[in-house]
């Protein structure tokens, strides 16, 4: 060991004191995953690397005095203040969407910042700014994630991942962008040297990256997630989706079978996006003109809320092995924690950079 | 560290192992990447092929290509990659290597087979009009970045200009419209296809052949005048769509959007889609120089770098497979004479690997293979003997004869008068609609 320090591209092994030498050296690198659904901040607290997540909506109400102070006296919900009406956003979004029987707002859709949300931009700043801290220094490095491009939306990513970076370098950071695929690799994959398929299953895109040696070689995204579940679903059996997403997300599994219409029509969908997720992953890696050569068959791992289901991998799993894939594939599994994968990825990203 | 040898990226991974921290695991990971791409940058500048090849061999440097990546975090917009300086002590490590894999290299050239031939010799013409030798092909091939365009876009433009974010600048001050593109395609069971289309699907590389001056200061006149005079040419007769000049310059001359004359009477195809006569097709991009018989690389390094950048950009605006990408000499045909390599520029050379092209020389030819094409002595004379495709062509179409239960030369004439049969439909098409358009001209203007 002591010989392979002397070279510098070999970097010293003895990593076990990384965090404290963070500590001392006063760096604290940020990995966001900015999804659809939710915003999963992964950050230094102390010594131990933790993840903090809000989720990523928003309900405005009529603004008057006394709801105002009603707010301010519950120190978890987060607003603010525009004109004649309070904009909740973050976590309590969903609590206020039940107590006014209204649907919560996105301002982001399939991935993307929402061009349909004309309050888009501000919740999603407000909402950055209530889990980033600002840098304690200059030149702390924030990598955040984006989706990979979808064929004609291009420019749409282009905006959204300009936005972000211009928000997290006006914060005083670094910013780097990093693919949401990749970084569930980088969460993932480690012992594997980074080489494999991350997918990530989100709320509004599911975003799959076949990496080598941490290199992306295909990153695919599908227009196609946990909303696309909900909505479908919902038009199904008359249900709201709001109320799908609930039930969704309180218990599901697809491994049991279903015990009504709605969860028929649950896993009819997850079957659809699963099919529609392993074609395009399919295709894509059967379209590529060089891949690196690798006599060992590459793991596959899934994460993101919609991956959280029970039986969620089997139906993966099934799916995949039903037809012939164009790469030899040794194991599907659900990441440790499907929620903070890609925020994980994102830090481990940040901590290279820094 | 990652040791060189016959499969770095198994030495590598087999380092890896040691490390356990994730973060340190990807910094080595990384720079070793680094590492071998440094190397192979410094192996792609020896002289030589056979010395290269050698290099190559020892330290199997080439298995790595395939990760070097100018977008290693997958985003859009990637951040410009800095390189860390190898330390005093590593580029030490790597010269001296260097020098001992020269010395090692220089007692192993024996080994290098006699297959690749001797190093190719400038073209006859090509040294009168040069006073340096030109650089092999392989000396001035960078290596291939990927497979596929990365996201392009127009920056700015001007009146005579147009600037793209991949450093392409086009000169469009010579640009003309041409006939509108109208072209079909055709299937080996369904003969001519019954949609008429009209966006270009592939590109065909071609060398101008015209007068090429010494790139010497005295010669500045020249060198200015002739560029100018062929432009006008060019643009007078609607001939190719770009040229790429000997400092590469791109100049647009026919809109991409309508059809140029370039391709002439030829043939190519994808899957199992074949086009007869590219002009329709296809987007013509000429290299100012004259090809010289492809024994040396016969453009100059911006032309190189120049027609990399114009090719990403038109796949990536056009959507055109890499498999239609193809140079005139290798799709032109003599019809008359069923003959392939009517014209021969680009028939061997034309550096593919630099372009992430597919190497088309290896392709079997669709001439040869679905209309029974041959060559003949003048095509031996130049080219010495046919490119691998054409003898791929050759052996399968005698397997599809002995599949078949005729002789190849029977099952070869049936397949030129396929050729011929499709021509004449095709021809017969076009004449059809020029006299609609000619008839709808007339009506429009009232007469």
């Amino acid at each position: 060991m002591a010989e392979n320090k002397d070279h510098l591209w070999k970097a010293p092994e003895e990593s076990a004191d990384k965090i404290e030498d963070l500590v001392k050296g006063g760096s604290h690198p940020v990995g966001i995953d900015v999804g659809t659904s939710k915003v999963v901040v992964s950050k230094r607290g102390g010594k131990e690397v933790a993840c903090q997540a809000q989720l990523n909506a928003f309900i405005p109400v009529p603004y008057s005095p006394v709801t105002e102070r009603t707010i301010q006296q519950q120190s978890d919900i987060h607003y603010y203040r525009d004109g004649e009406e309070i904009v909740i956003f973050g976590s309590a979004t969903e609590r206020f969407a039940n107590m006014f029987n209204a649907e919560a707002r996105r301002p982001m859709a399939d991935g993307l910042l929402n061009p349909k949300e004309k309050q888009a931009w501000p919740v999603l700043e407000a909402i950055l700014q209530s889990l980033v801290p600002k840098p304690r220094s200059s030149n702390e490095v924030l990598s955040f994630s984006v989706p990979a491009a979808a064929p004609g939306r291009e420019s749409a990513l282009t905006y959204h991942e300009a936005s972000l970076r211009q928000h997290f370098t006006a914060l005083g950071y670094k910013a780097m962008a990093i693919n949401e695929g990749l970084a569930v690799i980088f969460a993932e994959l480690e012992q594997h040297n980074f080489t494999g398929i991350g997918i990530s299953c989100g709320g509004g895109m599911c975003n799959a990256t076949l990496a080598f040696l941490s290199i992306p070689s295909i990153m695919v995204s599908l227009p196609k997630a946990g909303d696309f579940i909900d909505r479908s679903v919902g038009d199904a059996v008359g249900e709201h989706a709001q109320r799908v997403k609930v039930i969704k997300e309180e218990g599901f599994e697809l491994s049991k079978q279903p015990k009504d219409k709605l969860e028929k029509a649950l896993h009819i969908y997850y079957e659809d996006l699963v099919e529609s997720l392993v074609d395009t992953l399919r295709r894509a890696i059967s379209r590529a003109e060089k891949l690196p050569k690798t006599d060992r068959p590459l793991p596959i791992v899934l994460a993101g809320g919609t991956a959280k289901p029970k039986g969620f991998r089997e139906l993966f799993e099934r799916t995949l092995r039903a037809r012939p894939f164009p790469i030899e594939v040794a194991e599907v599994r659900v990441a440790a924690d499907p929620f903070t994968a890609t925020a994980r990825g994102a830090y481990i990203a940040a901590m290279f950079e820094k | 560290m990652a040791r060189f040898g016959r499969r770095p990226l198994a030495a590598l991974e087999a380092e890896l192992r040691t490390i356990k921290d994730p973060v340190e695991k990807l910094r080595f990971i990384r720079l070793s990447l680094d590492r071998f791409e440094t190397l192979d940058e410094r192996l792609q500048a020896l002289p030589g092929a056979p010395l290269r090849w050698v290099a190559y061999r020892l330290t199997g440097v080439e298995e790595a290509r395939p990760l070097f990546s100018r977008n290693p975090w997958g985003a859009l917009d990637p951040p410009r990659r800095s390189r860390p300086p190898l330390p005093r002590r590593a580029r030490r490590t790597v010269n001296v290597a260097a020098v001992l894999l020269m010395a090692a290299a220089g007692l192993a050239l024996a080994s290098y087979p006699r297959v690749h031939g001797p190093e190719p010799k400038p073209a006859t013409a090509a040294t009168a009009a040069t006073p340096k030798p030109r650089p092999t092909a392989q000396a001035a091939l960078d290596p291939p970045r990927g497979g596929t365009p990365e996201r392009i876009w127009l920056v700015d433009s001007g009146a005579a200009f147009e600037l793209y974010s991949n450093g392409l600048r086009i000169d469009t001050t010579w640009a003309v419209r041409g006939e509108a593109r109208r072209y079909r395609a055709f299937t080996k069971d369904g003969g001519m296809g019954a949609e008429v289309l009209e966006r270009p699907i592939g590109i065909v590389f071609h060398t101008s052949e015209s007068d090429i001056w010494p790139l010497e200061e005295s010669f500045n006149q020249k060198l200015r005048d002739s560029s100018q005079d062929l432009l006008r040419y060019l643009r007078r007769n609607q001939v190719y769509h770009y040229l790429i000049d000997r400092f590469g310059r791109v100049y647009r001359v026919v809109e991409e959007k309508d059809k140029a004359n370039h391709a002439g009477v030829s043939v190519w195809g994808a899957g199992d889609r074949l086009y007869l006569n590219l002009n329709g097709a296809t987007i013509g991009i000429s290299y100012e120089t004259r090809w010289e018989g492809g024994a040396a690389l016969p453009i100059t390094r911006a032309q190189l770098e120049a027609g990399r950048s114009l090719t990403d950009y038109l796949r990536h605006k056009w959507s055109l497979a890499p498999e239609m990408c193809v140079t005139h000499g290798l799709a032109s045909v003599n019809p008359r004479k069923h003959l392939i390599g009517h014209h021969l520029d680009w028939a061997r050379g034309f550096p593919f690997a630099a372009y992430s092209l597919p190497d088309q020389y290896q392709v079997a030819s669709p001439a040869v293979r679905r209309f029974g094409f041959s060559y003949d002595e003048r095509f031996l004379s130049v080219l010495g003997e046919p490119w691998p495709g054409v003898i791929a062509a050759q052996a399968a179409l005698a397997s599809e004869a002995a599949a078949s239960g005729q002789g190849v030369d029977a099952v070869r004439m049936e397949r030129v008068r396929t050729y011929d049969r499709w021509l004449a439909e095709l021809t017969k098409d076009a004449e059809t609609a020029e006299k609609a358009a000619a008839q709808d001209a007339r009506a429009a203007s009232g007469g």
